[in-house]
């Protein structure tokens, strides 16, 4: 093969655009809180250990994952701030809605990054794919005071290629005949959707960068991969397999809730009460969304970071915590340890589909689960009215035991409410702060 | 027995799309947007959905939208029969506060204001800004700006080429910007509630 061949000599037969928000929860904080700016922010604070770092901490080698006091460790100056997951919800919604500007087939793929659908759009908008992609960053930045990277090319496994490619602040366009020159410069692991078994796996055949990869014939890749690389393959070549859906997301693999609490426990009654409140948590986002869960997954974590857990299947799919806690006890008891500190649970829904009315099993308790589905109703109902979590399992008196301290920190939203705000709701803006 | 099909679900999903896009969905999209693993039970689902009214073959096979979805003729609340309730019709085009106060949401930030440099143009301490980001503010116009890194908020004054940023309060002088100017937003609305 001739490196320097193009695989196709068309530009754009199609426009992919993919965007990805830089440090976006720490770059938030920066925009809305400018004496931040150009500072090593975290964010995290809440649950000992890092969320977001920006671009300033990230330099000094805090990152993602690091625990809190590793990072302080590094960089006594560190401005450590609370999650404020309500804002950067509202900063994430805006986003899209700027890129909407542009096309209406805007896909959100996370809080941070999407990817948008600009084909056909040259004439309409008088400009070129990478004039669009320009205008969208400038767009973000001006109004948001947030900064993307950007990419475009022929379908969403390039155009993630090449955001990734320059960040923070990139922008990179690739076009059809230069495919081939773009994917010799990613090694195979650096491919959307190619874990490290594939990558071993290739590389055993001598491929080293997605060239190669793409290079191999498509019998070859068929005989010997899956589907999913199958359709990477065709993707990387240019041939757009997933379309940008506009769909809301809402076929979660899974739904997990994990909560640190603030200092590390021993109390049985306490880790468990935790671990009822991440269950009821969890089946809370389920319902909203209209599904059901039929695995259930349960992790602790130790004081040392260390974690223990184990999955099981539930009887049947349920949206009700009250199905799943037998179940959920059994696996804490096997679980805890006595004498053990614990830092943090977790638990994982898994196996989830849609909740729509169907056939009873035989042997069910029908009146019992209608009963419990009719309270987990009332509950979704009480919640809308009074806040999350005003009427909950009874293990939640032991929640008081241990009065929650400094972790536990309130995002500074939440401490500076305007009149006639409550902690439960607030105005649909973000506030900014000029101190 | 197989579960009923849900049309008022779908064609509400449908709408929702419909305003989302301004187009009917494709046959995939339709599998998506019902949950449907398979093309026969979309084509089903579309059958009756024709049916009913909703839809309709557009050119070379596909949805096509009656106005019941896409709604050319505008949907008043709901109404059991015969003509829809006049304030209905009426308050169909109202705008909501938000919407009177804000002219672009996704640029459009809240301020708590500090200090009395302003109070002469009635902002004072504690006042709520609504302050829109992301354009060029024009001579006269309110703005948050930093000036040489501190922020504040003032009239912007622009003369050729150099910048004021006027109080409105006799007790401040006019700042010039020695080093820089960074304009967070321009001034549309000031919010002060009583007794709350």
């Amino acid at each position: 093969m001739n490196p320097s061949a193009p695989i196709m000599l068309e530009s754009f037969p199609q426009a992919i655009l993919h965007f990805d928000g830089d440090a976006f929860f720490t770059s938030v904080e920066q925009s809305l809180h400018p004496r931040y700016r150009n500072k090593p922010v975290v964010t995290g604070a809440e649950r000992g250990i890092i969320a977001c770092a920006s671009y300033e901490a990230k330099k000094l080698g805090i990152k993602r994952g690091v625990a809190l006091h590793e990072a302080r460790r590094i960089c006594p100056a560190l401005i450590v701030l609370p999650s404020d997951y309500e804002t950067y919800s509202m900063m994430s919604k805006r986003m899209f809605e700027i890129v909407r500007r542009w096309t209406p087939i805007v896909e959100e793929h996370s809080i941070d990054e999407g990817f948008a659908d600009l084909t056909g759009m040259r004439r309409f908008h008088r400009c070129s794919y990478e004039q669009m992609g320009r205008d969208i960053q400038a767009a973000i930045g001006a109004e948001l005071g947030l900064t993307v990277s950007i990419g475009i090319s022929l379908s969403k496994g390039l155009a993630k290629l090449c955001s990734k490619f320059r960040k923070p602040n990139g922008f990179t366009a690739v076009r059809g005949r230069h495919i081939h020159l773009f994917l010799q410069r990613h090694a195979l692991k650096e491919v959307w959707g190619f874990g490290k078994n594939t990558v071993a796996f290739l590389e055993k055949f001598g491929l080293r960068t997605a060239y190669d990869f793409i290079m191999q014939p498509e019998k070859w890749v068929a005989k010997n991969l899956t589907q999913t690389q199958v359709e990477i393959w065709h993707e990387l070549r240019g041939k757009s397999i997933h379309p940008v859906s506009t769909e809301e997301k809402t076929d979660y693999a899974t739904v997990s809730k994990c909560k640190t609490f603030t200092a590390p426990s021993a109390d049985f009654d306490f880790v468990w009460a935790k671990l009822v409140r991440n269950l009821e948590s969890a089946f809370i986002k389920l319902r909203r969304h209209r599904l059901k869960a039929k695995q259930l997954l349960v992790a602790l974590r130790f004081r040392d970071y260390q974690q223990a857990g184990m999955e099981a299947e539930l009887n049947r799919a349920t949206s009700v915590p009250a199905e799943a806690i037998p179940l959920l006890r059994e696996m804490f008891e096997t679980l805890f340890k006595p004498g053990e500190e614990y830092r943090a649970t977790m638990v994982s829904l898994g196996k989830i589909s849609t909740d729509r009315r169907e056939q009873l099993d035989l042997f069910e308790d029908r009146v019992r689960i209608e009963k419990l589905e009719a309270s987990a109703r009332a509950i979704d109902k009480i919640a809308e009215e009074f806040g999350k979590h005003k009427l909950t399992q009874g293990s939640a008196l032991f929640l008081q035991r241990h009065p929650t301290t400094a972790r536990d920190e309130q995002p500074w939203r939440k401490t500076h409410l305007l009149p006639g705000e409550t902690t439960r709701q607030r105005i649909n803006l973000p506030m900014f702060e000029t101190r | 027995m197989p579960p009923a099909l849900d049309i008022h679900g779908k064609v509400n999903a449908l709408r929702i799309f419909f305003r989302k896009t301004g187009r009917p969905p494709t046959f995939r999209e339709a599998m998506e947007l019902f949950g449907y693993k398979s093309i026969a039970s979309v084509q089903f689902a579309l059958k009756r959905l024709e049916k009913l009214g909703y839809l309709q073959k557009g050119a070379s096979g596909r949805i096509a939208f009656t106005n019941r979805i896409s709604g050319d003729i505008r949907l008043l609340g709901s109404v059991s029969a015969g003509f829809p309730s006049p304030a209905e019709e009426e308050t169909v085009d109202l705008l909501n506060l938000t919407d009177f106060l804000v002219r672009r949401r996704e640029a459009t930030y809240i301020l708590k204001v500090d200090g009395d440099s302003m109070i002469d143009a009635l902002i004072g301490p504690g006042d709520l800004l609504i302050v829109e980001r992301g354009r060029t503010p024009k001579n006269g116009d309110i703005v948050v700006a930093a000036v040489d890194g501190d922020w504040t908020v003032k009239y912007f004054e622009k003369n050729g080429r150099s910048v004021r940023l006027v109080p409105a309060n006799k007790k401040y002088n006019p700042i010039e910007p020695n080093q820089s100017l960074e304009i967070g937003g321009i001034v549309r609305a000031v919010i002060r509630k009583y007794g709350a």
